[in-house]
């Protein structure tokens, strides 16, 4: 009897797990441009890994980054024998931190806040790569130096070390249109922030929606409008300022803040310039925002978001078709060049061991950062990674607007502490869409910065 | 309370049945009573019915119309590209387009089409436009269209037909379907009653022992205990996660395993935090057991395990009952502790954060969501059934206080 | 699939042990008890009293003993650690007194969640337990009031994920001109007034959160109240229907008095429950547009700055309110001891 109720659990068991364990290569090893000899070197440079285990902790969950962060994993399982675990969860931050507070950290932790890897140094969770990993960021991503900086951070002794890599790249400075009704309502793409807002204003005048903004984000409800401000403030001002305003040298409250403040908002805070009027705005979902784009008749024309954010058009957008994007252009009035506002993720060490290091070094690998450029949201910084492996003509594009950079800054919030960048300047931003006006957003983001001083 | 007067009420009918004579006295109250109650259940299901009726709506409609509409035939617009000149086929002469502006999807009527944003309802179903591309098209109600020129198509990219169509009410089990068939929903399924179980089961033993001892017992610090069980119902279970999974982490790590995430954790740590609320419910209903059931049995010798055991016990069957639906929906529901205590990988994901991690790997997917929330329901909804019963009127009969 | 079978046998075996080890432990010690302190014929009465007397002071202790075990590791012990955090720095290593107390007073989100709060304690737990009641004591008297109970008791059983989607479904707002899909909205537009967006109003906003709770919550009073309901002798009920009392009558001044210490419980209950409450406004608000109640600021502090100072002064905060409803219910055990 007990035989046979083992039996039917059992075949009960594999019934329902039967799909799980079949981890197939994505694209098979030697086709496509991709640089499989990167692969087989890494290969043959970590043979003795067979058989240990790996635990990875990272951000990626959404509109299928799982998927293709574990098809990534997959030549690396295949390369080195090394058994891989990946997890991620709603609140990946936060359990990131409980489980290096308690003691139970992955070997890789990946995220995208260098704030809170900086708080996870200096409490001593994070692990130095060492000089030859540095050398190695340094030498081989475009913008090297910028990258060394953001993965330096202070350890518990308060000596500054190297500790994180950059993996996967997001560009900000994107506004998303659809190129059929651009042609349909005679409207051009616009080369200068002058044209942009003559754009609008044209746009308004025709009886036309020019934006859609949405803010809402749940938990993180706000951080849209961080964006905006953020380029912005590269826009009207030099990038010293932008570096100043960052580390708070340059007060929150400081007249040229409140400028891109008041800036965002004459795109922002009118009725006639966002669909479904400025009610909206804050508590539009920004993953159904850009949907208003695609609508018949559209309930805007214009959606300024990340790369990430075609995930989020629903079936049947075909990007490039349906949809494309344009570089939200600088000011010709102000000779700050091409500014590009970008962000990423950081891949470190909480729980060093041999599987780890060499992840760290596979990380650096144009193959692991190929697979993911050829499926989808991925943007790569390695030098060495090639471009012909993007999936389409827009992650191209995106590229070029990268290379094409002579500023390169990396997402504000996610360099101000926590309480300001994930929390009052979010609180500041739907204060401020909701009627309050730049300075007094600006005087409280600014007092609740002193507060944690 | 005084003694009823027995030989009278057995005469009288149970307010459970109801029988004439009593309704006959109370009729108006009656119909008061059905009416008021239906309102509020009524109130009460209104959101949920929205749920579920948008759990069996088709995705599309999900974020674009309220699910109110779903019960009627509602207008929608859309826009649809149709075919590049490698699509054409000559037919006697004349070049031809074909295709269908919906693709497979039938539950679409058009009733006007056109091609520009401004006017997408230029033309009525069955009537012909000219194309600027040149030609003519015309599409017919179905969707299907027909795009016809004198001379060879040249272009390379679709021009968008726009369209003004009536969605005939349809409800789907696709929602379900993809929930269901998730990879791995079955282990997460397992993983949640491995869990909750457990989590149910022990907390209700130890508390029922120390809900007796606080009730019925005499000893020092009585009511202090009282008030700190009281206290702790307020802990913010934030507050015991890093304390806890350090002790653990350290309790394996002394034991030589990698970390203290298992099955005995998560079991451990929802008994610790279902106990207030279990001793404190128990103990205020088991002190209101009558005082002479209890005296009569000490009179008899009994001892203080045998009447807990023996009397208390079944006598509390309604709470045990009550607080064990409570204690297995929260664990069932829970997704923080199960997140830190168990970690997020997919062999170990309970049901809750299986469906989270759906949520994301689609996009901002409602369907799933909403099909989601009622796959979850369904065990809890059983559960309470079958508790419910438990919740019968004279389990003290015979007894009077 | 191996480590599944093995899983499942596992939980059954686990369930197994605990309730043999539970039982066990309370038979085993009551058994033991009663063994070493027995009382025998051949011992004087001052030592058969003393055993007595003995037992009966050990006895409690062995009932209790592993829930405050229990309750001690898992919960105390938190509790004290927390405490000790409150008084240290965002690193937790410098001791820093009690400026955090300090500065939570002085913080303007604090004062607004602690405002917001007093709404919360003040409206959700009066509400839910009396529709509670209500529902519970109407449905005992209707051939569909299972049926009743258990619809409104669904909201209990739906995960806080879904039951967010539900109540976007109600408040989400679209701008003026497009179609509403929210209930609220559509209504509200049906009669020709322009649409709002309901979250982000302050005050009416807490309100709109708060009706999700008691919406919740109802479920949990009715349940327990019910349970109580059925507890009460059916001769009571009887003999006051001889005695002419009408509906309402019977409501007032026989069920209320008959169950009120459960409606203390379960307003109790509530009642920490919306000090605790959290992930309604994280999942709806975050605690913008003046929404912000003191659990949400603590996990905010806790877990998004990482400032478990600060974090644990909330929390401090928010367990000391609780201190009255203590105070209460060591009076009411104490009175309760009184009568017997």
């Amino acid at each position: 009897m007990h035989k046979y109720l083992l039996a039917g659990v059992s075949a009960f068991a594999i019934a329902l797990t039967s799909s799980a364990y079949a981890q197939e290569l994505m694209f098979p090893k030697g086709e496509g441009a991709f640089s499989w000899d990167s692969l087989q070197a890494f290969a043959d440079a970590h043979k003795d890994l067979s058989g240990q285990k790996l635990t990875i902790w990272g951000p990626w969950r959404e509109g299928g980054d799982q998927e293709m962060f574990e098809s990534v994993i997959a030549y690396f399982e295949d390369a080195t024998g090394v058994d891989v675990e990946y997890g991620s969860s709603e609140n990946y931050e936060q359990q990131a931190q409980i489980d290096a507070a308690a003691g139970s950290p992955a070997n890789i932790t990946i995220l995208p806040q260098p704030g809170l890897l900086a708080d996870m140094a200096s409490k001593g969770y994070l692990v130095p790569l060492g000089d030859a990993t540095k050398q190695f960021v340094l030498d081989n991503h475009a913008a090297g130096e910028s990258f060394v900086s953001l993965g330096t951070y202070k350890d518990a002794q308060g000596n500054p070390q190297f500790y994180a890599v950059p993996y996967k790249s997001d560009l900000k400075s994107l506004v998303w249109y659809s190129p059929d009704n651009f042609a349909d309502a005679g409207y051009e793409v616009p080369q200068t922030f002058e044209d942009l807002q003559a754009l609008t204003e044209k746009m308004v005048a025709d009886g036309n929606t020019p934006w859609c903004i949405g803010l809402g984000s749940g938990g993180a409800t706000g951080w849209p409008a961080t964006d905006w401000v953020e380029d912005i403030m590269l826009r009207l001002h030099a990038p010293e300022d932008y570096d100043a305003w960052v580390s708070n040298d340059l007060k929150f409250n400081d007249p040229k803040v409140v400028e891109a403040l008041d800036l965002f908002g004459w795109f922002a805070k009118d009725d006639k310039k966002v669909a479904g009027g400025v009610a909206a705005v804050g508590t539009t979902d920004f993953r159904e925002s850009p949907l208003g784009l695609f609508t018949v008749p559209p309930q805007c024309f214009m959606h300024h978001q990340a790369s990430f954010i075609p995930t989020f058009f629903g079936e049947g957008v075909e990007l490039g078709t349906d949809a494309d994007f344009f570089y939200f252009p600088a000011f010709a009035g102000k000779d700050l060049g091409r500014p590009v506002l970008g962000a990423g993720t950081l891949a470190t060490i909480t729980k060093d061991s041999p599987a780890a290091r060499a992840f760290i070094d596979f990380l650096g690998t144009p193959i692991s950062n190929e697979i993911w450029m050829a499926q989808s949201g991925f943007l790569s910084t390695l030098k060495s990674a090639n471009v012909e492996t993007y999936s389409n003509e827009t992650l191209k594009g995106e590229g070029q607007i990268l290379l094409e950079a002579t500023t390169f800054r990396f997402d504000g919030s996610d360099l101000m502490p926590g309480a300001v960048g994930a929390g009052s300047m979010w609180t500041g931003m739907v204060d401020f869409v909701g009627g309050k006006s730049a300075q007094e957003v600006a005087d409280a983001i600014q007092a609740s910065w002193d507060a944690i001083k | 309370m005084a003694a009823a007067d027995t030989a009278a009420a057995r005469d009288l009918p149970r307010p459970t049945t109801g029988t004439p004579r009593w309704l006959a006295r109370v009729s108006v109250g009656r119909l008061f009573t059905h009416a008021a109650l239906l309102l509020l259940v009524l109130l009460w299901t209104f959101p949920t019915a929205g749920l579920l009726i948008s759990s069996l709506r088709d995705k599309d409609q999900l974020a674009v119309s309220g699910w109110w509409t779903a019960l009627s035939t509602s207008l929608t617009q859309g826009v649809s590209r149709i075919g590049t000149a490698a699509d054409q086929v000559e037919e006697a002469g004349r070049f031809v387009i074909r295709g269908n502006i919906f693709g497979t999807d039938t539950n679409k009527q058009v009733d006007s089409f056109g091609l520009s944003n401004a006017a997408p309802a230029a033309a009525a179903a069955g009537q012909t436009l000219p194309m600027a591309a040149g030609g003519e098209i015309t599409v017919q109600r179905d969707g299907s269209f027909e795009w016809v020129s004198d001379t060879a198509f040249t272009h390379s990219r679709g021009p968008r037909v726009f369209y003004v169509a009536s969605i005939a009410p349809r409800f789907t089990l696709d929602n379900y379907i993809e929930v269901l068939t998730a990879s791995n929903v079955g282990r997460s399924f397992i993983n949640s009653f491995t869990v909750t179980i457990p989590a149910t089961v022990i907390p209700i033993l130890m508390a029922a022992f120390a809900a007796y001892a606080l009730a019925w017992m005499r000893f020092p610090y009585r009511g202090a205990i009282v008030a700190l069980v009281v206290g702790l119902l307020v802990v913010p279970l934030q507050m015991s996660l890093i304390p806890l999974l350090s002790l653990y982490n350290n309790i394996a790590q002394a034991f030589g395993a990698a970390d203290g995430k298992a099955y005995l954790g998560i079991w451990l740590a929802h008994t610790a935090f279902g106990l207030p609320l279990a001793i404190y419910l128990l103990r205020n209903y088991m002190a209101g057991i009558p005082k002479e059931i209890m005296e009569s049995a000490r009179m008899d010798g009994a001892s203080h395990f045998k009447i807990f055991t023996s009397m208390i016990l079944p006598l509390s069957f309604p709470a045990l009952a009550a607080f064990a639906i409570f204690q297995f929906l929260w664990v069932w529901n829970d997704l923080l502790v199960a997140m830190v205590f168990l970690g997020a990988q997919d062999s170990k994901l309970v049901l809750t954060g299986k469906l989270v991690s759906l949520l994301g790997s689609r996009g901002n997917n409602w369907e799933i969501l909403t099909a989601g929330a009622f796959v979850t329901i369904v065990v809890p909804l059983i559960v309470f059934f079958s508790l419910q019963r438990y919740f019968v009127r004279g389990m003290m009969a015979g007894s009077v206080k | 699939m191996g480590d599944v079978v093995q899983q499942v046998l596992s939980a059954g075996f686990a369930i197994a042990v605990a309730v043999a080890a539970a039982g066990a432990y309370f038979w085993g010690t009551n058994w033991l008890l009663d063994k070493v302190l027995a009382s025998s014929p051949r011992m004087t009465s001052g030592e058969m009293s003393r055993r007595d007397g003995l037992r009966s002071a050990i006895r409690p202790w062995l009932f209790l003993f592993p829930s405050l075990l229990f309750l001690s590791v898992y919960l105390v012990y938190p509790v004290l650690e927390t405490f000790r955090l409150s008084l240290f720095d965002k690193t937790g290593r410098s001791f820093i007194g009690f400026s955090n107390y300090l500065w939570a007073f002085g913080d303007s989100n604090f004062q607004q969640s602690v405002l917001n709060n007093v709404l919360w304690l003040l409206i959700v737990p009066a509400l839910s337990t009396g529709f509670g009641l209500v529902i519970a004591v109407l449905a005992d008297r209707l051939w569909w009031g299972n049926i009743a109970k258990s619809l409104v008791f669904m909201p209990m059983a739906i995960s806080f994920v879904g039951a967010s989607v539900i109540w976007r479904f109600v408040y989400d707002y679209r701008g003026e001109g497009q179609e509403q899909i929210g209930v609220l909205n559509a209504l509200v537009t049906w009669f020709g007034l322009p649409p709002e967006a309901w979250i982000t109003i302050p005050f009416w906003n807490s309100v709109f959160l708060m009706v999700i709770l008691i919406w919740i919550q109802t479920g949990f009073a009715m349940v327990i109240l019910s349970a109580a309901l059925r507890g009460i002798p059916e001769e009571t009920l009887e003999a006051a229907r001889i005695d002419g009392a009408n509906g309402f009558q019977i409501f007032f001044t026989i069920m209320i008095p008959q169950i009120f210490g459960t409606i203390v419980v379960v307003w109790t209950t509530i009642t920490i429950t919306v000090l605790k409450v959290f992930d309604i406004i994280f999942t709806m608000t975050n605690g913008q547009w003046n929404t912000e109640v003191l659990a949400n600021l603590m996990f905010k502090w806790m877990f998004v700055n990482f400032d478990y100072g600060r974090g644990s002064a909330i929390a401090v905060i928010l367990m000391l309110a609780v201190t009255p409803i203590m105070i209460w219910n060591i009076r009411r055990a104490n009175a309760e001891e009184g009568t017997r």
